[in-house]
């Protein structure tokens, strides 16, 4: 059995005046849907992502609906103009500025919660991501 | 000018070469190198029933800008989740947006866009009406 686990911590000394912030969870371990049995799918890679009119999927939800998935993204451009528009099928999440990262849980709830994202205002941007799985099924052949 | 750091670790065997993801970025605002100097604050709630409660509204972020949230459930079930959705009522397995499950220790951290309408919202919904705490923080532009 595969062990995959997830470490955060979020510190300032100034956001909140006089209150240091250190927010310094327990590393996380990534387990199928609803059991003890760590994750064994891993989808991973990186890319160049240009501008352009809409967006691309970068994941679709290939696998069992509503189940236990996780997904991280790094927007790898220094250019602080570049960003990555994040989104689930038609829902915009959020922006992701030049050299941010997110890493968020994917249900994949129905067959069209691909996950996609677009390259704004101009120019490419590089990405990597990391898409750890409890299920997956391959497309169909053409 | 607030500085406000967030890192990740991530280390894995699933493959046969392990794997390890470390990147630390600061949050800035949207095409900025200007640190982001609002938040709500650190929050925790308790719940106890299968309702979706909306925990952010969307008025609490910006339109198109780049505020951040951080969410945890601090439980240790690995039976026991919350839906994180973004809409305005509801956060059921396919609704309209739900994104993922978060288990007991699991975390997210996500750009959020505010988009000035109830569908961008930040909704959950426990599985189950045994206790469970979330805590959850904007870093708001």
């Amino acid at each position: 059995m595969a062990t995959t686990t997830a470490k955060l911590n979020i510190s300032s000394a100034d956001l909140t005046p006089g209150m240091a912030l250190n927010i310094d969870p327990p590393a996380m371990t990534m387990y199928q849907t609803g059991t003890t049995t760590g994750l064994e799918l891993l989808d991973m890679g990186a890319g160049k992502l240009t501008q352009a009119t809409g967006a691309d999927a970068l994941a679709e939800a290939l696998g069992t609906a509503d189940t236990t998935n996780y997904v991280y993204i790094c927007n790898k451009s220094t250019d602080i103009q570049q960003y990555i528009k994040i989104g689930i099928h038609d829902t915009l999440i959020g922006h992701l500025g030049s050299e941010e990262w997110l890493f968020i849980p994917w249900n994949m709830g129905d067959a069209v919660a691909e996950i996609n994202i677009e390259a704004e205002d101009s120019g490419t941007i590089p990405y990597e991501y990391a898409i750890f799985k409890s299920t997956f099924t391959l497309p169909a052949k053409t | 000018m607030a500085t406000t750091t967030a890192s990740i670790t991530i280390n894995s065997d699933i493959t046969s070469n392990p794997i390890t993801i470390t990147k630390e970025m600061v949050m800035h605002k949207f095409q900025s190198n200007i640190g982001i100097e609002e938040t709500t604050g650190l929050q925790a709630k308790k719940f106890a029933a299968t309702t979706a409660v909306v925990i952010v509204e969307n008025t609490e972020g910006t339109a198109a800008k780049a505020s951040k949230v951080y969410i945890r459930n601090t439980g240790s079930s690995t039976e026991n989740f919350f839906y994180v959705a973004l809409n305005a009522s509801a956060a059921a397995a396919a609704t309209t947006e739900t994104i993922g499950r978060l288990y007991g220790g699991d975390w997210m951290l996500f750009p959020w866009a505010a988009t000035a309408a109830t569908s961008h919202d930040i909704t959950v919904a426990p599985n189950t009406d045994e206790a469970m705490t979330l805590e959850f923080m904007v870093f708001q532009e």
